[in-house]
Parts: C-alpha cells; sequence; structure tokens
C-alpha cells in the first residue's frame, strides 16, 4: 500500500514537468472542443492527432491521448445539455434529463453537476487503477503463450458486444481487421505478405492511414451528405455553482455512477457508453419517484456523467496491465504506444514505471484542469458550436492529409487513406461498424504469434487452450459472452440500449 | 428501424458480397506462400485459415440476403465521397512535386465542393489561412521534411 503511494508520488514528479503539465492542458482542451463539436469523435481525433505525438516523448504523448479521450467525456455533456445534440455517444442520455434541466432555466446546475460528478468520477477511477495495476500485471505476467491467445480472444469478443447492430457482422469484421494485420513482412520468416509487390506495404499497412480513413475521413463525408443544422443556444447560464440542495440530491447518484462506471470500464464488453446507458436504468430503478426522470432529474445527469468518466480512465487497466485494448479507444492507444517502440502488456509497470505512474497523475491533474476548463469558460465553448461546418470540415481535411503524410513523408500512405476512407464509407453503408475491424487489425500479429508458440508447445495439439486453467477460463468467459449477446431476451436489450 | 427490403438486395447480401471478394482476393495471394504444417507453420499457414473464415462468413451472409429480406443498403451521396476522395488524391500527388502550399489549396479547392453550403469567398480564406498555418507549425515548428514552393 505504501509502496503504492511511493510510485504514485513518483508519478506526480513525472506528470508535474511543465511539458508533460503542457501536453496534459493541450488533451483536456481538445478533447473538451471535439466533444462540444458534434460530428468528431475522439477516435477520429486522437488518430487526427497521433502522428503529432512523434515528436514527443512515449509519456507525453500518452498523456495527452488520454486527456482527449477523458476530456470529451466532460466537453460531451455541455452540448447535451445546453442544445439536446450529444457531442458523443456517451452524452446521449445526459441529453433526457440535461436538456429539461435547461428548458427549465437549470443548465448551470445540470452543467455543475456533470463536471463535478465526472471530477469525483475521475479521481476515484484513478485510484482504483493505481490500486489494481500492479497486481494485475503480475498475474499477467505468469501467463504463457496459449492464456494470452485467449486473452486476445475475450479482447475481440468484447469488441463484439460493443459493436452496435448484428453480432455476426461484428465477428466478420474482426477476422476482416484480422487479415489486414496479416499484411506485411512475417515475423518468423522475414517473408513478405499479401503486399502486392508494394514495398510500402512490407512494414504493414500503415496504422494512422487506416484510423483515419475508416473513422475520420469516412466521418467527414457521412456528415456532408445532409444539410447541416445551425445550432443556436438561446440559454442564458446563470452562477454555475449549483445550490447545495441540488448538491444533496445527486451525491448518491454520482457515487452510483462511479461504481458502475468502474466497473464497466475495467470489464471487457464495458467501455463508457454502455456504463452511462446503465448508470441511467440504474438511478430510474432506485428513484422513489420515477415520474421524475425524462423531467429534469437531476440524478439523471449526475449518474451516467459519473459513470462515462470513471470507465474512461478504468478503460485503460487492461491496456495497460494486460495488453488488450477493449474499445476502438484504447486500440489507438495500443497503436500509439507502439508507434513509440512500446509494446503494451504487464511490462509496462516495471519496465516502464514513468509511463504508467506518470499517466495515472496527469489523470488526476487533468481532472482537475478539466473542471476549470469547463465551468468559468462554458460560455466559450458554447461559443465554437456556432463554427460552421462548412469551415471545419476544410480544415479537418487538410489536417489529415498532412497527418498521414508526416508519418512516413510518403504519399502512399495518403492513397492508402483515400481507399480505407471509402472502406469506411461502404461500411457504414452496409450498417457495419469499423470499430471491430481496427480491433482486429491492432490485436492480429500478436494473436498469431501465440498461437503459433501455443501450438508449437504443445507440440500440435489444439486442446492447449482448454488444458491450462487461465486459459480456458477465458476461454469460458469470452464464450459466456458470445452466447449471452446471441440470446433473444439480451438481442432484444441490446436493441432497445442502442437505439434510445 | 428502416423498412425491410427485398430479397437479394439488403445490407446482409452486399456486406456477403465483399467479403467473399476481399477473401477471394487474399487466398489467391495466399497461394503462392508456403502454408507448412501445424508443428512448423508457415507464412501462410494463419492468414489461409483468417481468409478461409471470412469466405465462409461472407458466403452465408450473402446466402442469408438472397434467402430472406433485410434492412436496405444506405443510399451513396456520390458528390461528398469523391470530391472528399479526389481531395486526397490531389493533396498526395502535388505534395511532392509542387509542394506543401499548392497541395493544401488545391485539396481545399477541390473538397470545397464537397458540400453544397460552401462559399467561396470562406472556402479561399480558409484555405489560404490552413496553408500559411500549416507552413508555420508543420514546417518551421514540427520541421517535416517538405518543400513549401515547387
Amino acid at each position: 500500500m505504501t509502496d503504492v503511494f511511493a510510485q504514485l508520488g513518483h508519478g506526480f514528479a513525472v506528470a508535474a514537468t511543465p511539458i508533460n503539465l503542457f501536453f496534459c492542458l493541450v488533451g483536456a482542451i481538445c478533447g473538451t472542443l471535439i466533444g462540444v463539436l458534434p460530428g468528431l469523435g475522439p477516435v477520429a481525433t486522437i488518430s487526427l492527432l497521433l502522428p503529432a505525438t512523434y515528436a514527443l516523448s512515449p509519456v507525453s504523448a500518452i498523456i495527452m491521448l488520454a486527456g482527449i479521450y477523458y476530456g470529451a467525456q466532460y466537453g460531451g455533456s455541455t452540448t447535451a445539455i445546453l442544445v439536446n445534440i450529444p457531442g458523443e455517444s456517451t452524452s446521449v442520455v445526459t441529453a433526457i434529463d440535461g436538456y429539461k434541466m435547461a428548458q427549465q432555466g437549470r443548465a448551470s446546475e445540470a452543467l455543475a453537476i456533470a463536471a463535478i460528478g465526472s471530477f469525483i468520477a475521475g479521481c476515484i477511477g484513478t485510484v482504483v487503477i493505481a490500486l489494481l495495476g500492479p497486481p494485475l500485471a503480475l498475474m499477467t505476467q505468469q501467463f504463457a503463450s496459449p492464456d494470452y491467445f485467449s486473452l486476445m480472444v475475450l479482447g475481440l469478443v468484447s469488441a463484439v458486444v460493443l459493436a452496435n447492430g448484428s453480432a455476426f457482422r461484428a465477428i466478420a469484421m474482426i477476422f476482416l481487421g484480422l487479415l489486414l494485420g496479416m499484411v506485411g513482412m512475417d515475423l518468423n520468416t522475414g517473408e513478405a505478405r499479401m503486399t502486392f509487390g508494394l514495398v510500402e506495404l512490407s512494414d504493414g499497412i500503415n496504422f494512422v492511414a487506416l484510423v483515419m480513413g475508416l473513422f475520420g475521413v469516412a466521418e467527414v463525408i457521412s456528415n456532408l451528405e445532409g444539410t447541416s443544422v445551425r445550432i443556436v443556444n438561446k440559454m442564458r447560464i446563470g452562477t454555475i455553482w449549483p445550490s447545495f440542495s441540488a448538491l444533496r440530491g445527486a451525491w448518491g447518484a454520482v457515487l452510483r455512477g462511479t461504481a458502475l462506471g468502474t466497473l464497466f470500464g475495467i470489464l471487457p464488453g464495458g467501455g463508457a457508453t454502455i456504463a452511462s446507458f446503465s448508470a441511467y436504468a440504474l438511478e430510474k430503478r432506485v428513484a422513489k419517484d420515477r415520474s421524475r426522470f425524462g423531467n429534469g432529474a437531476i440524478e439523471g445527469v449526475a449518474g451516467p456523467e459519473s459513470a462515462n468518466n470513471a470507465a474512461a480512465q478504468t478503460s485503460f487497466v487492461p491496456l495497460l496491465t494486460m495488453g488488450i485494448p477493449t474499445s476502438a479507444t484504447m486500440a489507438l492507444m495500443v497503436g500509439a504506444l507502439t508507434l513509440h517502440g512500446i509494446a503494451p502488456g504487464p511490462m509496462i509497470i516495471s519496465r516502464q514505471p514513468d509511463l504508467f505512474w506518470g499517466l495515472i497523475a496527469s489523470m488526476f491533474l487533468g481532472n482537475a484542469m478539466l473542471v476549470i476548463i469547463n465551468l468559468p469558460m462554458i460560455g466559450i465553448w458554447v461559443r465554437l458550436l456556432a463554427v460552421p461546418y462548412r469551415l471545419l470540415y476544410l480544415v479537418i481535411v487538410v489536417v489529415c492529409a498532412i497527418g498521414v503524410y508526416s508519418v512516413n513523408n510518403s504519399s502512399f500512405d495518403v492513397y492508402m487513406t483515400v481507399g480505407f476512407s471509402l472502406l469506411g464509407y461502404v461500411l457504414r453503408k452496409l450498417d457495419a461498424e469499423p470499430a471491430p475491424l481496427l480491433m482486429g487489425f491492432v490485436l492480429g500479429p500478436m494473436v498469431e504469434e501465440n498461437f503459433r508458440r501455443s501450438l508449437i508447445t504443445s507440440h500440435g495439439d489444439p486442446m492447449v487452450f482448454l488444458q491450462r486453467p487461465i486459459s480456458l477460463a477465458l476461454i469460458l468467459i469470452s464464450a459466456a459472452l458470445l452466447i449471452s449477446i446471441m440470446m433473444p431476451t439480451v438481442r432484444q436489450r441490446r436493441v432497445e440500449v442502442f437505439q434510445e | 428501424m428502416r423498412s425491410s427490403a427485398g430479397r437479394g438486395n439488403n445490407t446482409d447480401f452486399y456486406s456477403g458480397l465483399l467479403l467473399i471478394a476481399v477473401a477471394i482476393v487474399a487466398l489467391l495471394y495466399i497461394r503462392t506462400l508456403s502454408v507448412g504444417t501445424v508443428l512448423a507453420m508457415g507464412p501462410g499457414y494463419f492468414p489461409l485459415g483468417l481468409a478461409l473464415v471470412l469466405l465462409g462468413m461472407g458466403l452465408c451472409l450473402a446466402v442469408k440476403g438472397l434467402l430472406a429480406e433485410g434492412s436496405p443498403l444506405g443510399s451513396f451521396h456520390l458528390r461528398p465521397l469523391i470530391c472528399i476522395l479526389l481531395s486526397f488524391t490531389a493533396f498526395g500527388v502535388l505534395v511532392e512535386r509542387a509542394g506543401l502550399i499548392i497541395a493544401i489549396l488545391a485539396q481545399v479547392a477541390i473538397a470545397h465542393f464537397a458540400s453544397v453550403e460552401t462559399r467561396w469567398r470562406q472556402s479561399l480564406v480558409s484555405g489560404v489561412l490552413l496553408a500559411a498555418a500549416s507552413a508555420v507549425i508543420f514546417v518551421w515548428l514540427l520541421k517535416i521534411p517538405v518543400d513549401l514552393l515547387p
């Protein structure tokens, strides 16, 4: 226990250096910005800024990218409350009661409780990472290749759970991603695979080009399909601090939301979006008077907002301790770490203590910054909504193009982005989500490596995955998750949740 | 929920076709790789397995789309699609031949036509500002090795 605090102290020393503080602030501001602006999600933004982190040290880079992710959770609630447009999918339920509160003239109360709830949740979530991280990493170090393989399978299954729509198609997308991940040099023989004779592909498909095409550019194209809505905020925002009675009413909801979000962030198949939906459902269930929900209940804002922020923090746990991403955003973090030559896995905590503890400490600082960025400066963010999309998208495409080009200084990567944009757009039209594809792509090489090693150690016996207790447990959990989403009742609920 | 669409003309069918096409291209290439055995896996072993699974899933989806009704394909908007993709291609072609500034101006000019709401005066100003800002940020500060002008 004392050890954890000593380490955390070291983390603060890392995070509080001027350069890291600066990038933490940059991340928090960027996150708030994209959270406020609809039609620009964290996945697209992080991929947009990935090339820019090249010049930074790995610690600064991860601190900034993490700041974008949890910052977006703060910013997303602002537009949900003020103009009934959730900036992020995680704020969809916040809009239900938050916007009602704003209409009743309680906008500042809703905004304040969202920010304070997020702050409390963020701090608690961070403590959980600090306490859970080291023991989990130690446990994972005992893993042999079959266990790792099964862990990857669990990570991939979680992508299916997260996907909106048909589970079968999500699985197909994973396999497509795995196959794309095979492009490039074979690790064992050095032979070029599926490169179609192109030298540019021998190091594999450029991660930044793939992500930017599938998420960033494809999103821009679909946003340009219809006419844009001019958002005008007529709400007057008064004093931003909530009344004492309002705080007392929301107190329980903040803690329940935090607990739920912390849990959902760690579990595979959880994530911030599902956490916020579940928190709203939970608040509705425990409330004495359910009719208040939908009519401006403060718990309906406090619960989901705390939950999504807690989950945004704790979803780093599986990544930093076991090396498996549990969502598309975390898959991007894997990409970012790999770009900096750090293999995500249980060794991060012992080999890169600066990175792990510095990131955790930066989350505390970042959450404090976000409260300041969001509460007194809310007027600035709201005014940003007036920037028309017809100007915004020009900026986005140019930054995308330069960003992709700058990774390897190669025009080929720009052309590849064009290809993946087309694929991303077609997939949207086919109702197939690109997130599972990204997870497959990121995990592909690791899956293959561990599959090969497992079968070599077992002399070709595929039963090895079921004979080791850890591996067996992971496979059983994966199977249970898969079966559960195929079951009619759960399936029905999933459809309802995503449609709400 | 969207209304259901006829057999053979729904997202299931077209997703299936897409997967089958990708799997076939991959399989054609994998033919040239050595597959090996379980004990001595060659570079083609794992990709072959993946491509076969993908082919199978694609066939399932296509058959399902042919036999049952499903949700209809989303409508394609060619104007933003073509303009945005072309704008990136133009950037890629021009950046090494004509320099960053011309590449950005060309990209903005083409992307301008992706939306019906753009006004040429605003786009022109955005383009010039973007080119200037990129020159400062990317070339002077981040030192990306690229020429500004031809």
